[in-house]
């Protein structure tokens, strides 16, 4: 990791890595969605309904994989003084609250038909994905209040962190909370087990939507580094004139 | 997919909206590259020009 | 020690005199139970199986609310960086001002909000237990309130961020708090009660840490 604290070093790699990235996400894309559209059989209770599932949960994946990136990122920042750490988090962090809204959006398409509601605020999966949009939201929004990158930087990292440790936490009071009011209905998004024929197009998904993170994280990065670079150009040339 | 099957409204709905968000971030975050790089060339081409009409002297 | 006391009296004589922190609350507080029968509707038993829940929301929103003077007075004439140099550990100042703001807004409301209960017709059973509840749960309201403040000193657009911020952490708060009222499972109350104390403590330990951290950033 000391290699990438040099922006130059970090840049150079990942010129080289961001043609493979993208190729890779089409490519992955290319395979899953043609094993969620066409081979993946339907659904003896749902029907065609339950492809939603191969665009709702890779999306609620990452959409918590991003954020627990984000909080790592910025753990480092502060305790190994990583000077590219905090750029990490906020680079990735438009791509994760993306995440979590087609989390929700398509969450919400799927229960319709399953559930009969649009929402349900006692399902703790739902309520704790919400929080964690909401947060995402903070976090970008707190980035945008602060006009300086190195204050907005310690900022950013604490709702980063304090809001991973909050996202289990509200999962767990809301999932205690709802098995309060309905002891005998279990609410499982993907049925009671998922079947292996639906499995591989499901991680094939997931395989997709990783890459695509990879592939705009790269370029996020190499954006913000070159948007610092901009900025210490614009103030230095202010300096002179 | 059976496209006649009942509740497809839904399912063409979900890769819909996940195709528009996923799409729309990929330009954004591409646009935003190519803004800083293109402020980045303008303001070397700058640097250059000043330094340049120094030397002239 | 005797310089924490000192810095826990004046702040606590401002905050009494000023009577804006308790004054911003209360008032706020009165406004949601006072229009939310005029908003529901007359049904009765309608009122008295939400005012557990809307008790703690009105609760929620007025300490969040008179929150945000917390740090502004001392950030703006440069009194809160010189407490970051004194004697007293930048934390525990924290702390100071974060129970002060309990003692008086947080507190005071958590003991009033179960009787005004009556005004939404609130089951008679539950006031005391939800008056616990709110007592041990007001203490980490308050942190994370002033957790909020911190982070958002001196910000223009703070209110939206504070809101956005703090909301997710009180949902676990909510959902523990509106449960130690309930009597839907026997033993689940007491549950909820020590699970609000368990945050609470956690708040306790976290938001000074936090805070701290956050008000050295504005200061830079």
């Amino acid at each position: 990791m000391q290699t990438f604290a040099n922006p130059t070093r970090f840049l150079k790699l990942s010129d080289r890595l961001l043609p493979w990235a993208g190729a890779l996400t089409l490519i992955a894309f290319a395979g899953g969605l043609y094993l969620a559209l066409v081979e993946a059989p339907q659904d003896y209770q749902q029907g065609e309904t339950v492809r939603i599932m191969f665009v709702h949960v890779p999306a609620a994946w990452l959409a918590l994989l991003v954020y627990s990136f984000m909080a790592l990122a910025h753990s480092t920042a502060i305790v190994l003084r990583h000077p590219l750490a905090d750029v990490a988090a906020k680079a990735a962090a438009p791509l994760g609250a993306s995440f979590a809204f087609l989390a929700l959006a398509t969450g919400s398409l799927w229960g319709k038909p399953m559930w009969g509601t649009w929402w349900q605020w006692g399902d703790a999966r739902l309520t704790s994905m919400f929080v964690l949009f909401l947060l995402y939201l903070g976090y970008l929004a707190t980035w945008e209040a602060i006009s300086d990158p190195m204050r907005g930087a310690r900022i950013a990292a604490i709702v980063a962190i304090v809001g991973f440790i909050n996202v289990p936490i509200v999962k767990f009071s809301v999932d205690w909370w709802s098995t309060l009011h309905q002891p005998a209905s279990v609410l499982r998004l993907g049925g009671p087990t998922i079947h292996s024929s639906l499995l591989l197009p499901l991680m094939a998904m997931a395989v997709a939507y990783g890459m695509l993170f990879i592939w705009l994280w790269l370029i996020g990065m190499k954006a913000e580094i070159l948007k610092r670079r901009v900025r210490h150009m614009q103030i230095a040339a202010a300096g002179k004139a | 997919m059976d496209l006649h099957a009942p509740n497809v409204g839904f399912v063409v709905a979900a890769y819909g909206i996940s195709a528009v968000v996923l799409i729309g971030l990929a330009i954004k975050t591409i646009v935003f590259l190519k803004t800083q790089e293109r402020q980045l060339t303008g303001l070397e081409e700058r640097q250059a020009r000043r330094r340049g009409s120094v030397h002239e002297r | 020690m005797k310089t924490a006391a000192a810095l826990m009296k004046r702040d606590l004589a401002v905050a009494f005199r000023q009577g804006s922190s308790l004054g911003t609350a209360v008032g706020f507080f009165l406004t949601v139970v006072v229009l939310l029968p005029i908003g529901l509707g007359p049904d009765q038993a309608l009122l008295a199986r939400i005012a557990p829940g809307a008790l703690w929301i009105a609760l929620l929103m007025s300490v969040l609310l008179s929150a945000d003077r917390i740090f502004s007075d001392d950030f703006e004439d440069g009194s809160l960086e010189l407490l970051t140099m004194g004697r007293v550990p930048f934390e525990a100042v924290i702390l100071i001002k974060a129970t002060v703001h309990w003692i008086a807004a947080g507190l005071p409301l958590a003991v009033i909000a179960p009787c005004l209960g009556f005004l939404i017709n609130i089951s008679p059973q539950q006031v005391v237990p939800l008056a616990a509840a709110m007592i041990v749960g007001s203490l980490g309201i308050s942190l994370l309130a002033t957790l909020g403040a911190a982070v958002t000193v001196g910000l223009r657009r703070g209110g939206v961020l504070v809101a956005v911020l703090i909301l997710p952490l009180y949902v676990p708060f909510l959902v523990f708090g509106v449960a130690a009222s309930s009597n839907l499972v026997p033993g689940a109350a007491s549950a909820a009660l020590m699970a609000l104390a368990a945050l609470s403590l956690a708040a306790l330990v976290m938001v000074p840490i936090a805070a701290a951290a956050a008000l050295r950033s504005h200061m830079r």
